[in-house]
C-alpha cells in the first residue's frame, strides 16, 4: 500500500469517526437489518409452523384409515371409516394429500413471492382445477406494502445510505475552500476521489455483509451443501449490488456539481431505479399481456353429469375416459360396478384434460409477461438484484410454477392409484397403503445458477459503464 | 397582497430557470400521462372481460337446463369483482385482492386470482398510477423545489436585503408558498380538470356511488396533502442552518414517511397480530360444524332436534306426512347453522386485518402520506373496506341464491324422493343477476377519521409552525 493511498485512508477515517452523524446512521441501519432478519424468520416461522400442522392433520387422517383395516366393524362409524379406508368409489375424493412447497432455508432473507402464492395444497382424486386457485388467508394491505426483509434494506435502504455518505466527496471540498489546496498536491482529484469513494465502498460493504452474514447463519447451516452455493451467491450479489450504487455515485459526483444538486440527482437516479421504471413496467406489461383470469374461474367450477341418474349417459362418460386412459379398461365389469361413482371419476378427469389448454394459455401469458419484463433487467439493476436474491433463496415465481408443474404430476399419480382400483373394481388394502403417492419436485427444470450469473453479469455491465464513464469525466471535466 | 405577489413572481422566474426543476415538473407531467393512460387502457380491458364473464355466466346459470334445485345450487355460479371508474386514478389494492368466487352450496369458497401472482417479484416495486405520482413523487418535486427557499437567500445574503427594505418575514413566507402553489397548480389543475369532466360525463359510474363527491373529495384531500408537505418543506428550509442540510433533512422524511414507515407498520401490525392459516382457518370452521358452537350438539343431534321440532309443529309421526320436503327444510337449516359458524370465523378474521391496519392508521398521526394513501384508496373503492363490503354482498347473495333452491325443493319435491324432480328456467331466473355497488362517500370517510383527522391536525400543527416561526423578525442562523 502506498503512502499516499494509506494518509488518504487514515484521514478519510478519522473524519469519519468524528461525524457522529455517519456514526449514528450506520447504527440504525445495522439495527433496520437485525429487525430485518427477525421479521423474515417470523414470517417464515409462522409458514413452517402452519407445515407441521398440515402435515400432522394428513398423518392424523391416514392413520385413522389404517387402523381402520385392524379394527373389528361393528359399529356404523367403524364401517363408515373402513368404507371410506378401503372402497376406492369413497376414497378417490375423499382422501387428502398435502402437495407442500417447504421454505428454503434462506427464504426468510428474501421473502419475494412466498408470501403471495399458497405454498401447500390439499389434493384428492377431484379435479384438479377445483382444488389449486384457493389462496392463502393474507392481507392485501400487508402484500401491498411488502416485506421488511433483508432484501428490501440491501435493494433500498443501502443505495441510500451510499449516497448519504457520497454525495459530496467533490462538492464538499470544493465548498468548504479545500479543492485547491488538493489541487496543487502530487496526486489527482480522481485518484484521491476513487480512494475516498473506496473507503466507503468498503465500510458500507462491510456493514451489508455482517448483515448478510447474521442472516444467513441464523436461517440455516451455511456449510450444508444446499446452502453454500446459496450463500455465496447472496454474499456475491451483495458486494455487486454495493459496488453498482458506488458506481452510479462516482458517475454522477464526476459532473463535479455542487452539493445539492449532487444530491438531488442521486435522489433522482435512486427513485429512477427503485420507483419510476419498475413501476412503469408494471402497468406495461398488464396493459401488453392482458390475463383473463375469468376462464379460469370457470373452470374450478365443481361439475357433475347432465342427468345424474342417466346411466347412459355415465357410460358414454367412462367409454370417453377408457379412450383417453386405455390402462384402465380392464375389468368385464367395468361399466356395471360402481357406474355412477366412475362416471364422476372419469367427468372430472375428463374436465381436467379439457380444460389444461386454458390453463396452459394462461400459465404462458404469464410467462410471456416475465419473459418481456426480464428483457429490462439490463436498465434496471435494482430489480435484476431483487430477481437475483429470489431467485438464490427460491421465493421466486419460476419456484412456484415447478412447484405447480410438480402438483400436476402428483395428482395424476393420486388419481392412478385410486382409479386403478375403482375401474379395476379392486379394494384398497392395507398394504396400498405403503406404497401411497407422494410429492416430487423436479429441481432441475430451471438454471437458476445460469439466471443468478446471467443477472450479474448484467449488473457488472452496469456499474462498469458508470464506473467508467465516471473515470473519464472525473479526468475531462473542468471543475 | 402587492409584495406578496412580487416575491411570489420572482420565485417562479427563479424555478423556471433552474433546469432540474423544470425537467422534473415535465417528467411528472408525463408520468401522470403515462399512468392516467395504461389505467385507463387497464380498466377498460378488465371492465369488458369482467362484464362479459359476467354476462357469460348469468347465461349459463339460466339456460343449464332442468335440474334438480340441489344439483344446481351446487352447480352454482360466480361473481367477478368490478374495477371501479376511479381504480383508473388509484389502483389501491386491487392487485392483491382476489378477482372472482364461486359461490355454491355449504362451502364459503375464497376469493380466486390475486393479480400479483400473475407477476413476478417486480411487483413488489408498485405500479405507476395517478394516486403514486401525487402521494410519492410530487412530494418529492415540492421538496426539490422549495428546500432552498430561506436558506439559499441567507446563503446569497438576500434575505438581509429584503428584511432591511421593510419586507415582513411572512410575506416572504406568502409569497414563497403562493409561487409554489402556482407551480403546483399549473402542474396537476390539467389533470383535476380532465377527471371533473370524465366525472360529469360518466353518467353510468358502474359499481361505484357518488362518483362527483367521491372525486370532489379526492381532489380537496390531495390538495390539503400537497399543502402540508410544501408548507413543511418551507419550514424545514426557514430553520435549516443551509441548502444542504435543509435538502438532507427532507429527503429523510421522504423516506420515512413514503418507504420506511408505511412498511414497518404493517410489518409490525402482522407481528402483533397473527392471521391463521387458509388450513387452520377451515378446520376450526368444520369442527364448529361438526360439533356444534357449543361443541356438544352434533350435527346428528341438530338434525334430530329439527326432526322431531317439524313433526311436532305439523303434528304427524313420519317425515312422508309432513306437507314438504324435510330434505330441503334439513339443507337449509344445515346452511344456515353453516353460516353462522361461518360469520362466527370470518368476524374474528376481519377483527384480526381490522387491528393489523389500525397501526398503519394510528401511524398516519405521525405521517401524512399513510393519511392520503388509506384516504385515497377508500375513496377510489380500491380498500381493503370496500373488498370485506363486497365480500359481504356477494356471500348474501350466495345465502339468498341457496335459500331458494333449498325452499323450492321443500315445497315442490316429496321426502325420500331426488331425481324425480326437476326445476326450470322458471326457477332459476326469480335468482337476479349479481349487481354491485359500494357504500356510499359518506360511510366511506367514516372508516377513515383518523386519518382525516392526521391530515387536518397536520395542516394546523404545520400552519402555526410557520406563522409562529415568521413571526421572528430575525432569520434563523
Amino acid at each position: 500500500m502506498s503512502n499516499t493511498l494509506r494518509i488518504l485512508l487514515r484521514y478519510e477515517w478519522i473524519t469519519f469517526t468524528r461525524n457522529t452523524y455517519q456514526i449514528v446512521m450506520l447504527c440504525c441501519t445495522f439495527l433496520l437489518g437485525l429487525y430485518s432478519i427477525y421479521y423474515g424468520q417470523s414470517e417464515i416461522k409462522v409458514q413452517r409452523d402452519t407445515i407441521r400442522d398440515v402435515i400432522a392433520i394428513e398423518k392424523k387422517e391416514f392413520d385413522e384409515y389404517r387402523t381402520s383395516f385392524q379394527e373389528k366393524s361393528t359399529t356404523e362409524s367403524q364401517k363408515k371409516k373402513l368404507q371410506i379406508a378401503s372402497d376406492p368409489a369413497y376414497a378417490w375424493h375423499r382422501h387428502g394429500y398435502h402437495a407442500i412447497l417447504h421454505p428454503h432455508d434462506y427464504a426468510a432473507l428474501a421473502i419475494g413471492q412466498y408470501d403471495l402464492h399458497p405454498y401447500y395444497y390439499r389434493l384428492t382424486g377431484m379435479s384438479l382445477h377445483y382444488q389449486i386457485f384457493e389462496n392463502e388467508i393474507a392481507n392485501p394491505v400487508k402484500l401491498f406494502v411488502g416485506n421488511f426483509d433483508v432484501s428490501f434494506l440491501l435493494i433500498y435502504l443501502f443505495p441510500l445510505l451510499i449516497i448519504a455518505f457520497s454525495y459530496s466527496l467533490y462538492s464538499g471540498e470544493k465548498e468548504n475552500g479545500v479543492l485547491p489546496l488538493l489541487n496543487i498536491q502530487s496526486i489527482s482529484i480522481r485518484r484521491i476521489i476513487v480512494i475516498r469513494l473506496l473507503f466507503y465502498f468498503f465500510l458500507i460493504t462491510s456493514l451489508a455483509l455482517l448483515i448478510s452474514l447474521i442472516g444467513l447463519f441464523v436461517s440455516g447451516d451455511i456449510l450444508a451443501s444446499e446452502n453454500s452455493l446459496a450463500a455465496f451467491f447472496w454474499m456475491f450479489g451483495v458486494v455487486l449490488y454495493c459496488a453498482f450504487w458506488f458506481a452510479i455515485l462516482f458517475f454522477i459526483v464526476s459532473f463535479k456539481m455542487n452539493s445539492s444538486f449532487t444530491a438531488i440527482s442521486a435522489a433522482g437516479i435512486w427513485l429512477l431505479f427503485l420507483v419510476i421504471i419498475p413501476s412503469i413496467l408494471n402497468v406495461w406489461v398488464t396493459t401488453k399481456y392482458p390475463l383473463d383470469s375469468t376462464s379460469l374461474a370457470e373452470i374450478t367450477r365443481r361439475t357433475s353429469l347432465e342427468n345424474e341418474e342417466d346411466v347412459n349417459e355415465a357410460k358414454e362418460v367412462i367409454y370417453e375416459f377408457i379412450a383417453h386412459n386405455p390402462g384402465f379398461k380392464g375389468s368385464e365389469k367395468l361399466i356395471h360396478n360402481n357406474t355412477m361413482a366412475k362416471a364422476y371419476a372419469a367427468l372430472t378427469a375428463l374436465k381436467d384434460m379439457h380444460c389444461q389448454k386454458d390453463v396452459d394459455h394462461y400459465n404462458n401469458q404469464i410467462s410471456y409477461r416475465n419473459q418481456w419484463v426480464s428483457g429490462f433487467h439490463w436498465i434496471n439493476p435494482a430489480v435484476n438484484m431483487q430477481s437475483i436474491f429470489t431467485h438464490i433463496t427460491k421465493t421466486d415465481l419460476s419456484t412456484f410454477r415447478q412447484f405447480h408443474k410438480a402438483i400436476e404430476l402428483f395428482h395424476s399419480r393420486i388419481s392412478y392409484f385410486y382409479f386403478r382400483k375403482l375401474f379395476w373394481d379392486k379394494s384398497i388394502t392395507e398394504e396400498d397403503y405403503l406404497k401411497l403417492p407422494t410429492l416430487e419436485i423436479q429441481t432441475d427444470t430451471v438454471k437458476w445458477g445460469t439466471l443468478i450469473v446471467i443477472g450479474m453479469l448484467k449488473v457488472s455491465s452496469a456499474m462498469i459503464l458508470f464506473f467508467g464513464i465516471g473515470f473519464i469525466m472525473m479526468k475531462n471535466k473542468k471543475i | 397582497m402587492n409584495e406578496v405577489l412580487l416575491i411570489a413572481k420572482k420565485e417562479i422566474q427563479i424555478a423556471l430557470r433552474k433546469k432540474l426543476i423544470v425537467a422534473l415538473a415535465v417528467v411528472i407531467v408525463g408520468l401522470i400521462g403515462v399512468a392516467l393512460y395504461t389505467g385507463y387502457v387497464a380498466y377498460k380491458q378488465q371492465k369488458n372481460i369482467i362484464e362479459h364473464a359476467q354476462k357469460e355466466n348469468r347465461t349459463k346459470w339460466l339456460e343449464q337446463g332442468d335440474k334438480h334445485p340441489h344439483i344446481a345450487a351446487h352447480y352454482g355460479t360466480f361473481v367477478f369483482k368490478p374495477k371501479t371508474i376511479l381504480s383508473l386514478f388509484d389502483f389501491g389494492l386491487d392487485t392483491y385482492t382476489g378477482t372472482s368466487i364461486y359461490l355454491e352450496a355449504h362451502y364459503q369458497h375464497e376469493f380466486m386470482f390475486r393479480p400479483a401472482q400473475s407477476h413476478s417479484s417486480v411487483i413488489r416495486f408498485g405500479e405507476l398510477s395517478v394516486a403514486m405520482v401525487f402521494q410519492i413523487l410530487i412530494p418529492l418535486l415540492i421538496i426539490f423545489l422549495a428546500f432552498t427557499a430561506f436558506t439559499e437567500e441567507r446563503e446569497n445574503e438576500t434575505l438581509r436585503l429584503l428584511l432591511s427594505q421593510g419586507v415582513l418575514y411572512g410575506t416572504i413566507v406568502k409569497g414563497k408558498l403562493v409561487a409554489y402553489s402556482i407551480i403546483l397548480f399549473v402542474i396537476v389543475a390539467p389533470f383535476f380538470v380532465i377527471y371533473f369532466m370524465l366525472s360529469m360525463v360518466i353518467t353510468n359510474s358502474g359499481s361505484i356511488t357518488d362518483i362527483g363527491l367521491r372525486i370532489g373529495f379526492l381532489i380537496v384531500m390531495y390538495m390539503l396533502y400537497l399543502l402540508i408537505f410544501m408548507t413543511f418543506s418551507v419550514w424545514v428550509s426557514m430553520r435549516s442552518s443551509s441548502s444542504k442540510n435543509a435538502l438532507l433533512t427532507l429527503l429523510t422524511c421522504w423516506i420515512l414517511f413514503t418507504i420506511i414507515i408505511p412498511k414497518t407498520t404493517a410489518n409490525l401490525g402482522e407481528s402483533l397480530y397473527p392471521l391463521p392459516s387458509m388450513k387452520m382457518y377451515k378446520e376450526a370452521i368444520q369442527k364448529d360444524v361438526r360439533l356444534g358452537v357449543d361443541g356438544k350438539t352434533t350435527k346428528k343431534d341438530r338434525q334430530e332436534q329439527l326432526k322431531n321440532e317439524y313433526l311436532k309443529r305439523y303434528q304427524v309421526d313420519s317425515l312422508h306426512k309432513l306437507p314438504l320436503n324435510f330434505e330441503g327444510i334439513r339443507m337449509q337449516s344445515g346452511e344456515e347453522y353453516g353460516d353462522r359458524i361461518y360469520d362466527i370465523h370470518w368476524q374474528r378474521l376481519i377483527r384480526i386485518f381490522d387491528n393489523q391496519n389500525r397501526v398503519s392508521s394510528l401511524s398516519s398521526i405521525v405521517n401524512p402520506y399513510l393519511a392520503i394513501r388509506n384516504i385515497s384508496m377508500g375513496l377510489a373503492a380500491t380498500d381493503l373496506n370496500t373488498s370485506i363490503h363486497f365480500q359481504k354482498i356477494t356471500e348474501n347473495y350466495r345465502r339468498a341464491l341457496i335459500r331458494k333452491m333449498n325452499l323450492d325443493m321443500a315445497k315442490n319435491s316429496k321426502y325420500g324422493e331426488f331425481y324425480e324432480y326437476k326445476a326450470d328456467k322458471n326457477l332459476w331466473k326469480t335468482v337476479e343477476g349479481f349487481q354491485y355497488k359500494t357504500v356510499s362517500v359518506f360511510e366511506t370517510l367514516q372508516l377513515y377519521l383518523i386519518e382525516l383527522l392526521s391530515l387536518c391536525c397536520w395542516g394546523l400543527v404545520i400552519a402555526i409552525l410557520i406563522a409562529y416561526s415568521s413571526h421572528k423578525k430575525r432569520p434563523v442562523l
